[in-house]
């Protein structure tokens, strides 16, 4: 600093006022030093970037050889996951398979009310052009809301990418919904429900929300209420909001038919199958008279409260104690009992002995395209 | 660039008076300042600039005070909150160690405290790069001393002063799962407790695993602690046929009484037709567990197929994996497969993971010449015959004791009866001359001399022997 040494000559109190300017600098960086391992946070956070992806971490600031990490304790006996999450203080951890970013998921999101530092985000996005799109309008939204000002910020955010494993590159609703597609679709989309699950899920979450990109509206207390059932797994009912053609006035209709009720049909129709076949829902083709959940809804808007013992369960928002995915309970991208992803899910927790439930009566909206 | 984030990434809240800096005007720097400002403002200036100092110093060489003082740094500041991966990095490759892919190291671990000193071993001899391993271990249920005494070593292992010696990111889950069946080998591999306790190793196994993986793995490595002997160079051995799911074979060495070698596991097994249709006649819940007379299953099994002179190299298709040492990519746990709580197939554990592999159409080998050595706890049967032996041991023992005790007894009692027997004979043979003489017109005496194992004894008809001892040795 050439202006420092030249005014040293004289004896100006500027000067002087540089020399404790330099020194508060100092003790700043002393503060700042690496190996400070004293100065923890109230909240959890690990000190390595080898930690829990569900944790934050305090990030290195030395170059060259860092400490190895240390070893650490976690009291997995201790997690609960409880009716009351919030005064038990127990992280959520939100996922997403990430095809398409709509700003209303991201919306939707931030407007939770469930403390955000309890939050965890988890998102998996197919590499592409599509992807690739979803990704950079994601890193925007992100970085806004991780932004150290923000009042909204997550206790941590973790994107992963993968290659596209679907042989569907046209992702259209049309297309998407196609029978002879769906098993494929079903498939990959497990995978990448799996990948995402078992890599971000740590060893202190209490709670899995599943939430599909394309949920743009939920009651703001989403998470509190589906816990307050205190079920393994819980599911509300996922609606679609339209304009009726014919009115021309707004209006909902049913929109996930993956949560049902099994039938005497739909065993009997298994039976008859191949080992590798598996049974679809909302297909006239193949007629399974399950009862299905969104068609149990009270008219006049019933009990909100009311709860559906289910057999399959569907995806789009989808509560989980996390001891359930622990034990074992994924989704299968093969035909398990012949059911595929959230439906095979649904059976698998119950061969662990993990019981699902629904909720006919509270709505979560997906997005209409 | 986020190392220097505090230097020339916030410069505002790094320096909070920086901005004064800018209004020095280099034109005006060298005006003399009126006397009267400078002397109103130098004692405080001095005072401010020595106690700065003072403070700076104290810190510099008291690193300990620095955590005293309220940290006037926005904490959040400084976390990092989102991370970004990119699964197709992570995906295995046959020479893992080169692209500097990470293998999960899991344990499950109970009730193994006098095991850890001899897996800690292990650890250390691996030669896969150490900062690349991360290790994670789920204790539960332990009734010893297998969490502070495991602590205490995974401190002395990331102590070590080499850097590449120490490992990568190490967690200890623990989790009491309120198990009541015993880790004792026998009820461990009895059959009734079987399937119940293959399903909480399940359990245990699956708790751990999703825990630790992170998006970081490559590879994740599955080993029992209780393995005595392995190879340095397993994790490369194993990587290097770059297969989803790979199994060495697991021996265990016996005592020469029982052969000297044995299988240990018997989990490792390819698929046969008598076994497939058992499976169709059991109930949804029942596992079919190998090793055991209930369920014949003529499966082809790994460890019975071993040639000791056998190319380690050679692979095996496999359908059910043994757990004691599996190395498997980590994109296989990352899509699902797991170790099922649950019948699967009627399988569960290690040998359902196998099943659900392969279900999911990855590769899934067994090496049936490349051997690692499980270590060998004596059964309860193994016990009671050793305890057998060991009182015939000690029953011979006694007997020779005793018997050479007796003989010393013997000997001490008839005090060098040869000596006395050669007395007596030339006595006797004086006597019968004096009665050969003294009677020549009789009848001569018959005399004859017995050999008994070199020892003479002369039989006197005329003249029995007269008894010497109290009673001659039976053997005589």
């Amino acid at each position: 600093m050439p202006p420092f040494r030249t005014a040293r000559r004289g004896t100006s109190p500027i000067t002087i006022g540089l020399l404790l300017m330099l020194t508060v600098g100092f003790i700043y960086f002393l503060f700042s030093a690496p190996d400070s391992p004293t100065i923890r946070s109230a909240t959890k956070s690990a000190t390595n970037a080898l930690s829990p992806p569900s944790l934050p971490f305090i990030k290195s600031k030395s170059d060259g050889q860092q400490p190895p990490p240390p070893v650490v304790h976690y009291y997995m006996s201790n997690l609960t996951a409880s009716a009351d999450p919030v005064a038990n203080r127990e992280t959520v951890l939100i996922l997403t398979p990430l095809a398409r970013f709509y700003p209303e998921y991201w919306e939707n999101l931030l407007h939770l009310t469930y403390p955000h530092e309890l939050i965890s985000l988890g998102f998996i996005i197919p590499k592409g052009k599509e992807g690739n799109a979803a990704f950079q309008q994601l890193q925007v939204a992100v970085s806004k809301t991780q932004s150290k000002s923000s009042k909204k910020r997550f206790a941590s955010v973790t994107i992963l990418r993968q290659d596209t494993e679907s042989p569907l590159p046209n992702q259209s609703e049309s297309e998407r919904h196609k029978m002879e597609n769906q098993k494929a679709r079903r498939a990959a989309m497990s995978k990448a429900r799996n990948s995402l699950l078992f890599t971000t899920l740590g060893p202190t979450t209490s709670w899995v929300l599943w939430l599909d990109s394309d949920i743009v509206e939920s009651p703001k207390t989403l998470i509190q209420d589906l816990a307050s059932h205190n079920k393994p797994i819980i599911v509300p009912n996922c609606f679609q909001r339209y304009r009726d053609p014919q009115t021309n006035t707004p209006a909902v209709r049913p929109y996930d038919f993956n949560s049902w009720v099994d039938s005497p049909t739909a065993q009997q129709l298994a039976a008859k199958m191949g080992k590798d076949d598996i049974l679809l829902e909302g297909y006239s083709s193949m007629a399974t008279y399950r009862s299905l959940m969104a068609y149990m809804v009270d008219e006049n808007g019933g009990d909100t409260n009311k709860e559906v013992e289910l057999d399959g369960v569907g995806g789009t928002a989808l509560l989980v104690k996390a001891d359930v995915h622990r034990d074992g309970a994924m989704f299968p991208p093969f035909a398990f009992y012949h059911l595929i992803e959230t439906e095979g899910f649904a059976r698998m927790a119950k061969r662990l002995g993990w019981t699902s439930w629904g909720l006919p009566n509270y709505f979560v909206y997906h997005y209409n395209e | 660039m986020h190392r220097y984030g505090y230097s020339n990434g916030q410069p505002a809240a790094a320096y909070p008076s920086a901005g004064k800096a800018a209004f020095i005007d280099p034109h005006n720097k060298f005006q003399p300042r009126t006397r009267s400002m400078l002397r109103r403002y130098l004692p405080s200036i001095k005072i401010g600039g020595i106690i700065a100092l003072v403070v700076t110093a104290l810190l510099i060489f008291f690193p300990g005070l620095r955590s005293y003082i309220p940290l006037s740094i926005d904490e959040g500041f400084e976390l990092e909150t989102v991370r970004y991966y990119d699964l197709s990095n992570v995906q295995g490759t046959a020479r893992g160690w080169e692209r500097e892919e990470r293998i999960l190291l899991c344990a499950p671990l109970r009730d193994a405290a006098p095991h850890l000193p001899m897996f800690f071993s292990h650890l250390k001899n691996l030669t896969y790069p150490h900062n690349l391993i991360d290790l994670a271990f789920l204790v539960g249920d332990s009734k010893d001393n297998t969490i502070s005494l495991l602590s205490e070593l995974l401190e002395d292992l990331q102590a070590n002063p080499d850097w590449k010696e120490a490992y990568g990111e190490i967690s200890i889950m623990e989790k009491d799962f309120g198990q009541k069946v015993n880790q004792d080998v026998e009820s461990r591999h009895g059959f009734a407790a079987q399937a119940s306790r293959r399903k909480s190793m399940a359990q245990a196994r699956n708790w751990l695993l999703s825990a630790a993986l992170r998006p970081t793995h490559s590879w994740v490595y599955w080993r029992d602690v209780d393995v005595e002997t392995a190879p340095f160079t397993i994790l490369e051995d194993l990587m290097r046929h770059n297969k989803d799911v790979i199994v060495p074979n697991v021996w265990r060495p016996l005592p020469d009484w029982l052969g000297g070698e044995q299988p240990y596991d018997l989990n490792s097994w390819q698929e046969s037709e008598t076994a497939l249709a058992l499976a169709d006649t059991l109930d949804e819940d029942a596992v079919i567990v190998e090793g055991y007379a209930e369920y014949a299953t003529w499966r082809p099994h790994l460890a019975y197929l071993r040639d000791p002179y056998g190319d380690p190299d050679m692979e095996m298709e496999i359908d059910g994996v043994g757990g004691v040492s599996i190395l498997a990519k980590a994109r296989v746990f990352r899509s699902g497969v797991h170790f099922p709580a649950f019948s699967f197939e009627k399988h569960a554990e290690t040998e359902g993971f196998g099943k659900m592999a392969k279900r999911m159409k990855f590769s899934v080998v067994g090496l049936p010449h490349y051997t690692i050595w499980h270590l060998y706890e004596p059964s309860v049967d193994d016990i009671r015959h050793m305890e057998e032996m060991d009182k015939e041991r000690k029953a011979k023992e006694t007997k020779e004791r005793e018997e050479r005790e007796r003989m010393e007894k013997i000997k001490d009692q008839f005090d060098n009866p040869s000596s006395q027997w050669d007395k007596d004979k030339s006595d006797i043979r004086n006597m019968a001359k004096q009665e050969v003489e003294a009677s020549e017109a009789e009848k001569p005496a018959e005399m004859r001399v017995e050999s008994n194992n070199g020892k003479a004894r002369i039989i006197d008809p005329l003249d029995e022997i007269p008894v010497l001892g109290e009673k001659p040795p039976p053997s005589w």
